[in-house]
């Protein structure tokens, strides 16, 4: 019985922190099409934690990567996924495509 | 591209030892042509193995997307870490016997065959390692080309045969032992940054438990204005040993569990085995 309450007690902290999380954390959409990054300037709070979805629309595959941060993720085209970032410091990231650095620049500007 | 070059360094320089005692050994045999052209095609067949786990990996990473893919790359890069120090474990407690171990298997086996098979499968081990340290450390320091990694393994191979060749003519002012123990320190310090990558990324996947936010996540303190981990030397320290100016309590909590588990595993498990120590006195 007491391993039962603990297990219950568990389970619901975990399921309050979770609702508790999900509800905070700011999530900002980046979309990259043709080698550019969109948006090519993204504003966000400092010191938060923040979660990038990316979607890389085509035609070829990307590699939404940032050296900083050490955030690199491989997109086939179609494909989507995420990163989250804890408690960015004030300053400006530079994210790119490396399969095309010329052309793709994504701004980060924490704030 | 440094520890790249120091993994393949150190795996072509096991390999060739182990090459070296065998073909020492077949020398002093009666009939030593046919065994030698065991042991070279063992060599073959071992590096086609670990060639063909090399396109295996890469296979499946094609294969796999999405949050499969991250949790192989993470599963990958802490794999890799975790082989390191079993390695350097592994070769601390049975490197000083290798020789007599390998010449007791030889003399075991039956001729070209069985040269060939112990050959191949020593080849393939130190291969299958390359392998996976090579993959762990491209996923693990970010913007790595391919072409660095191939350049960085074939200068390692190269420094390997050097040096191997350096000791194999006598030189004093080298030994296996040395260049062992500073490989050794350098593996585990490479396996901690893959440690500290493959936490970043399950930090980044958000797979840590939620409890742990913001306390043990959010970065613990902050050395940026002392060493910055994004350029010049901090970059170097971080791609290299895993520094990160802003670590989160996770990271510290799980380097304070790497480095009490390697040293005391090392202290404990690589001791030399009694008998060994029996044999020397006698």
């Amino acid at each position: 019985m007491r391993v039962l309450h603990r297990l219950l007690f568990i389970a619901g902290l975990i399921g309050c922190t979770g609702i508790a999380s999900a509800a905070e954390l700011a999530t900002y959409s980046v979309v990259i099409k043709d080698g550019q990054i969109i948006p090519a300037r993204l504003e966000v709070p400092a010191g938060k934690k923040i979660k990038l979805t990316i979607k890389n629309e085509g035609p070829g595959p990307c590699e939404f990567e940032n050296l900083d941060l050490r955030v690199e993720k491989v997109l086939a085209p179609g494909a989507s996924s995420f990163v989250v970032i804890h408690s960015l410091k004030p300053g400006s990231y530079r994210f790119f495509d490396e399969f095309h650095p010329s052309t793709s620049e994504m701004l980060l500007i924490v704030k | 591209m440094l520890n790249a070059l120091i993994v393949v360094w150190r795996e072509s320089l096991e390999a060739m030892l182990v090459i070296g005692i065998l073909l020492a050994w077949i020398a002093r045999q009666p009939d030593p042509a046919p065994l030698r052209r065991g042991l070279w095609f063992g060599v073959l067949a071992g590096l086609g193995l670990a060639v063909v786990l090399g396109f295996a990996t890469f296979a499946a990473q094609s294969q796999l997307q999405g949050e499969a893919l991250e949790a192989f790359q993470v599963g990958m890069v802490l794999f890799a870490a975790a082989l390191i120090v079993q390695m350097v474990i592994w070769m601390r407690r049975h490197g000083r016997r290798m020789k007599q171990q390998l010449e007791e298997q030889a003399s075991r086996s039956s001729g070209a065959i069985g040269i060939g098979a112990i050959t191949a499968l020593a080849v393939a081990r130190e291969g299958t390692e390359t392998v996976v340290f090579l993959y762990g450390l491209g996923l693990g320091a970010g913007g790595t080309t391919l072409l660095g990694v191939i350049a960085a393994a074939a200068a390692g191979f190269a420094l390997a045969a050097m040096s191997g060749w350096v000791i194999a003519r006598g030189a004093r002012f080298l030994s296996y032992r040395v260049l062992f123990r500073t490989s050794e320190i350098l593996l585990l310090l490479i396996a901690g940054s893959l440690l500290a990558a493959g936490i970043d990324r399950m930090i980044g996947m958000d797979w840590l438990p939620s409890q742990l936010d913001p306390a043990l996540l959010d970065p613990f303190w902050d050395t940026s204005a002392l060493l910055d981990d994004r350029r010049g030397a901090g970059r170097v320290l971080a791609d290299f040993l895993g520094y990160r100016a802003r670590p989160s309590g996770i990271l510290l909590i799980a380097y304070a569990a790497f480095w009490t588990l390697t040293l005391g595993g090392l202290a404990y498990l690589g001791r030399v085995p009694q008998h060994a120590h029996a044999a020397k006195a006698r």
